[in-house]
């Protein structure tokens, strides 16, 4: 880590030691950039964690009270940075320490085998404050250092060194040293299949070996080229464990209280299917610079408790009866937000909830259909209906806040007129009932309810009735998330649209996944016949650089919407949460999984 | 009190049947009302169950919408009357499963008598010592989430109360006097059965059928609010109640389709108690 | 008589043995017709992006893909021996996760049959009490109203009323006194409907009896009547109605549960059904079946002891359990 603190540290404080106490709220926001840069990014900070830190700032200053005592905590905060501390410390110090919130979520999920549940939507909530991770992925996508301080590559992309931060230890007194990232790698790639701790799925396939040179240096060997292994350090799966817990049995790791990580939290206490209470670690030191802080976490203690009534949850954040609530139902957020509770959609970095089209199923071969689908689906009324005005609009098939991404709104404006006359032209002839008929066949569409989006029905609903008017006949299926797995896949020939949701490390892989080639998914049953589509995917994959790259990503988010192979909804947003006032401070990474680590209450 | 109560049990069965309790009417009526419902839905509504105006979701009960709206703006009564008729069905489904199955099964046990008895009563005392939700659970699992399904799976449980009641009655009558004199006098097995045996038996089985149907109501209601109902947008009653309940601040999304449910299975009970009686 | 009755004990108690051990078999078949695998649920989540192949090494690795009977035969071997195996879903042990559940349910079950009982007892006696016209006509409805209404509809309301509206219990602490005793209310409020009728079928007969009419000849008061000759026998037929209904209790505590998020066998079930956790629900489908055959066979033990009337040899060898489905059909519901 740069410590450009020392450098700046000196130019601040005669500034702000004179400045007189009133005008201190603007002098705080100044602190911010200096506070991010020293975290060693060289792009400017994010507006929204601008803002996160602002509020954990303003918030903290409000609750220690007299401007004298601010003075004083500030001209504290100018000194240490003065003494060369990691300035991220500033802000620690003037926190509120202490208090307990508990969390509200509606599934703590399956088993606790890290290997098999970090990816979990609910598992992934406590694995982020129990683990660290090597680097940090921000809501923008940008990386960042954490565990590893920094890394080099080769110039084809095969090796890389990994530098770690020394003095860093698992909560059972292990040192996350190169021999612990080793075995981490290890079986992040290979799992223990026997067994039934499974290989984390994003993990390239491509990884040869990892060797340690020194207690804080590791390289890994790569078979192929890849330049998505740093940013799938920051996502998903890839959680520092101990290795005295990776050799455990499968049995034994499925223990939760049993398992150490490196995080600001450890496990004090859990049950299955009802909670998780987490206490800080007092002697945390090595939090990600870039969400402002480094020390312990300001909170004692976060339980994550288990309501499944979403309703319930919801009422208990409005009673006072806990802190935050998971995933509430749209509808209420207005309502919430008027009653003064914080109302967070953070999006996550994928793709946006939208339809992946098969085009070997009659009539979506067709791409007059495909793109009256595309036309006669009303997305704002879906935002309107079954959302609030959190949700964005989908711009691509690529939610807009990924690196990379690029307008295409005029491709995804609502035009039922026009859809319309595309059904006309390709021969759909509307009958009496409304239903539109060529060559004996009703126009229909099977929408299989996505199990991993709780607003799916809904929407599916809505299109329904959307879709109606324009003389098609929807039917929607549900299957909880077993049998949907099981009967619902891309290209199967009994699902003419598949409902993604999808998080991604790098927008450069998503070509990849389309097609078949290289193990990839053929969302659209193209196999290899669109040329236009393998050629894009090929340059994508072979480009060098990111500027040469964003032309071609932009000509692939253009001609897959403009033939209709993906049609998008709205921006995905898979996780809501409720908050209660009281509570700030908290961050939102590239996941959209929140963490407390810099929250902190205010009452 | 008591010499009250037995005058009631001492007037004669023709005054019962036609002196009909006002309660009695009431239940029949409100049996009416639903199977008109599930007849012909469009009859009672204008209002289309499946498509709504988004602009005009959660609406509090009122003129133009007698239950409100729902999420989706749709007319919650329509939804109501139109969700009736896979309401009714999936129980009607569950106890002609539990009645037909379950009656065959009693009637060979209790008639037949030796291994077949002891074999197929060990088959209902599994069945019957699963607890019914845990086994509709999962037989509704297996078959897919469908109210179909759901009912398939009620009434594979009541195929063992059937059996049972089935058997009990089967063994009494046979024990009977007249029974046992029209074997003396030569009768055919088939011809007892037909002409004795089942007759007798029936009438403690048919009321406890009406009786399970509303029940079968509930158990249907409760899978369809656990989520192994029928998908979106079917408007089964527990499916109702079921959506409603993630509306709470809207409370007549639960309370509509709850009362209408009540007042249904209530009914339904009634009348089987009205029939045990008379009978 | 004694020998009777232990060729009686011993016969019944063979018979339980076999149920068990049936009810194992009977879930493993409908769980194995299920389609998936039980780790689909992780596997399949599609930010894994796994490839079909990869998902296929996987389940051959585990030995999910042997032949049904070979599984059949090696998670039956080890029942016997008593070993429940690893859940399929959390990798942890059978046995751990069901002692985890298993107070919770019980506590709930046992205090919603001691609210039955009591609902059930003040609302038969009073039926005995009150004036005829209005007070007698409205108890002998409660019952039928109380089978009318799902359990989870009381539970919603009770939720709302008394731990939103009235705050006398926190919604997220479902294991604290208030929030136990109104979801005790939810799931016992049907169980007391079905007590009650044959209570008040059983104290209706007595009442008929002869010895009562000479009884109230020899000028007995209505309610010296009650507690002197009316109280005991109308009990009896109680120990069999409460012994069915507490494998129900256990099984409608899988709804309680969900309306109040109780974390019991219940939920349990739910959440192993959901992922087809083979080894987890035959456990407790086993276990129900075995609190169900257990309390069953000791209400009929019981039985004979309590009342000479009742006499185990007889042509129809009919258990007194049958006798009083026989009296009241709705009894067994």
């Amino acid at each position: 880590m740069q410590r450009t603190p020392r450098r700046r540290g000196p130019l601040l404080l005669p500034r702000k030691a004179k400045r007189p106490a009133a005008v201190l709220r603007r002098r705080i926001l100044v602190i911010v950039p200096v506070i991010s840069r020293s975290a060693g990014t060289d792009r400017p900070v994010s507006s929204h964690r601008e803002q996160a830190n602002f509020q954990m700032l303003t918030s903290s200053s409000l609750f220690s009270g007299t401007r004298r005592r601010l003075l004083a905590a500030l001209f504290a905060t100018s000194l240490s940075a003065f003494a060369g501390l990691p300035a991220a410390d500033l802000a620690h110090a003037e926190t509120r320490q202490g208090g307990d919130i508990v969390f509200l979520i509606d599934s703590l999920g399956d088993t606790w085998i890290p290997n098999n549940s970090a990816i979990s939507s609910f598992q992934g909530h406590i694995w982020g404050h129990v683990t660290d991770k090597l680097v940090y992925v921000d809501a923008e996508g940008k990386v960042s250092p954490w565990i590893a301080e920094r890394w080099e590559q080769n110039p084809t992309a095969t090796e890389f060194t990994l530098h770690l931060k020394s003095g860093v230890t698992f909560s059972d007194g292990t040192p996350v040293d190169a021999a612990a990232v080793v075995a981490n790698l290890d079986i992040w790639y290979a799992g223990r299949k026997a067994e039934g701790i499974n290989p984390i799925g994003l993990f390239p396939k491509t990884y040869d070996h990892a060797e340690a040179l020194d207690p804080v240096t590791v390289k890994v060997t790569f078979k192929k080229p890849t330049l998505g292994f740093i940013p799938t350090l920051g996502y998903h799966g890839s959680i520092l464990i101990s290795p005295k817990t990776l050799v455990q049995p499968a049995s034994t790791q499925a223990d939760l209280g049993k398992t150490a990580g490196s995080g600001p939290f450890v496990v004090a206490s859990w049950k299955e299917g009802d909670y998780v209470k987490l206490v800080k670690r007092k002697d945390y030191n090595w939090g990600p610079p870039a969400v402002g802080q480094t020390g312990p976490a300001n909170l004692d203690s976060i339980t994550y408790k288990l309501v499944s009534e979403q309703s319930l949850r919801v009422a208990a954040v409005q009673s006072g009866q806990a802190d935050v609530a998971y995933n509430p139902s749209p509808q209420e957020l207005k309502s919430l937000k008027e009653e003064g509770f914080t109302v967070a959609t953070p999006r996550y970095l994928g793709f946006v909830d939208g339809l992946a089209l098969n085009t070997k199923v009659a009539p979506y071969d067709d791409i007059k259909v495909r793109q009256a689908l595309q036309a006669g689906i009303n997305r704002q009324e879906i935002i309107d209906t079954v959302y609030t005005p959190d949700w964005k609009l989908a711009t691509s098939f690529i939610q807009s806040n990924v690196p990379g991404a690029t307008d295409h709104s005029a491709l995804l404006a609502y035009d039922p007129a026009k859809a319309e006359k595309l059904l006309d032209e390709a021969g759909w002839v509307k009958g009496a009932d409304g239903v539109r008929v060529k060559d004996g066949k009703p126009l229909s569409l099977t929408l299989h309810a996505n199990p991993y989006l709780a607003t799916a029905k809904a929407i599916d609903e809505l299109l329904a009735q959307q879709l109606g008017k324009l003389g098609w006949k929807v039917d929607i299926r549900a299957y909880d998330v077993v049998t949907f797995g099981e009967k619902v896949r891309y290209g199967s020939p009994t699902v003419p649209a598949y409902e993604v949701s999808r998080s991604f490390i790098d927008a450069g892989t998503v070509a990849g996944i389309l097609t078949n080639a290289n193990n990839g998914e053929n969302w659209f049953a193209l196999d290899e016949r669109d040329t236009k589509l393998n050629t894009l995917r090929d340059q994508i994959a072979g480009a060098g650089s990111v500027e040469a790259r964003a032309p071609l990503l932009d000509e692939l988010q253009a001609y897959l919407l403009s033939q209709a192979y993906f049609v998008p909804r709205t921006q995905m947003v898979q996780r809501i949460y409720v908050q209660s006032p009281s509570l700030k401070g908290e961050t939102y990474n590239g996941l959209a999984l929140a963490s407390y680590y810099t929250a902190s209450k205010v009452d | 009190m008591t010499y009250v109560l037995s005058a009631t049990q001492t007037s004669s069965r023709l005054g019962a049947v036609i002196r009909i309790p006002p309660g009695v009417i009431l239940a029949f009526a409100i049996i009416a009302l639903v199977i008109g419902w599930s007849i012909a839905p469009g009859l009672f509504t204008g209002f289309d169950p499946a498509v709504g105006v988004p602009a005009q979701k959660l609406l509090g009960p009122s003129l133009d919408h007698w239950f409100g709206t729902d999420h989706l703006g749709r007319d919650l009564y329509a939804r109501v009357v139109h969700g009736t008729a896979s309401s009714v069905s999936s129980a009607f489904i569950a106890v002609a499963i539990g009645l037909f199955a379950g009656g065959l099964i009693g009637l060979a046990a209790g008639f037949l008598g030796g291994w077949t008895d002891i074999v197929l009563a060990r088959l209902v005392d599994i069945l019957l010592a699963i607890p019914r939700f845990l086994l509709a659970v999962i037989i509704v699992t297996a078959l897919g989430f469908h109210t179909l399904n759901a009912a398939v799976a009620t009434g594979i449980w009541e195929v063992a109360v059937f059996a049972r009641v089935m058997r009990a009655e089967v063994i009494k009558t046979r024990q009977a006097t007249f029974v046992e004199a029209a074997f003396l006098a030569g009768g055919s097995r088939w011809h007892i059965l037909l002409r004795h045996v089942l007759p007798n038996a029936s009438r403690s089985v048919l009321p406890l059928a009406v009786l399970h149907f509303g029940l079968s109501i509930l158990v249907i209601a409760g899978l369809a609010f656990l989520g192994y109902g029928d998908p979106p947008p079917a408007s089964d009653w527990g499916l109702l109640i079921a959506t409603g309940k993630n509306y709470l601040k809207w409370p007549w999304l639960v309370y509509a389709p709850a009362l209408v449910t009540i007042a249904t299975v209530l009914s339904v009970n009634r009348i089987s108690r009205w029939l045990r009686k008379t009978d | 008589m004694r020998h009777a009755y232990l060729s009686f004990a011993g016969k019944r108690l063979a018979q339980a043995a076999v149920v068990i051990l049936l009810a194992y078999v009977f879930t493993f078949i409908v769980v194995s017709i299920l389609p998936g695998d039980p780790v689909t649920n992780v596997l399949r989540n599609p930010q894994n992006g796994f490839s079909e192949e990869e998902i296929q090494s996987i389940i051959a690795a585990q030995g999910l893909d042997r032949p049904v009977l070979v599984q059949l035969w090696s998670s039956l071997s080890s029942f016997l021996t008593g070993d429940l195996g690893l859940s399929l879903r959390s990798s942890r042990p059978v046995t751990t996760m069901i002692a985890e559940v298993l107070p919770s349910t019980l506590t709930l079950a046992t205090s919603a049959l001691t609210v039955a009982l009591t609902l059930a007892v003040l609302i038969a006696y009073g039926t005995q009490f009150l004036p005829k016209r209005w007070g007698q006509g409205l108890l002998r409805g409660f019952p039928s109203l109380f089978l009318s209404v799902p359990s989870f509809v009381i539970g919603l309301v009770l939720i709302h009323v008394f731990g939103f509206k009235l705050g006398l219990f926190r919604v997220i602490e479902p294991d604290s006194a208030w929030a136990t005793f109104f979801a005790a209310v939810a799931l016992g409020i049907p169980v007391s409907a079905r007590i009650a009728e044959v209570l008040i079928a059983n104290l209706d007969q007595e009442a008929r009896q002869e010895y009562a009419a000479v009884a109230r000849s020899r000028g007995l008061g209505q309610a010296a009547l009650f507690f002197r000759h009316l109280v005991k026998p109308s009990l009896l037929p109680v120990v069999t109605v409460v012994a069915l209904s507490f494998g129900e209790l256990l099984g409608d505590s899988l709804i309680t549960e969900a309306v109040f998020g109780r974390n019991g066998v219940g939920s349990l079930v739910q959440r192993s059904v959901a992922t087809q956790d083979l080894p987890v629900l035959q456990a407790v489908v086993s276990l129900a079946a075995a609190v169900f055959v257990l309390v069953n066979l000791l209400a009929d033990l019981v039985y004979p002891l309590l009342d000479p009337r009742v006499t185990l040899i007889g042509p129809a060898r009919q258990s007194p359990t049958k006798a009083v489905e026989t009296a009241a059909p709705g009894a067994a519901a």
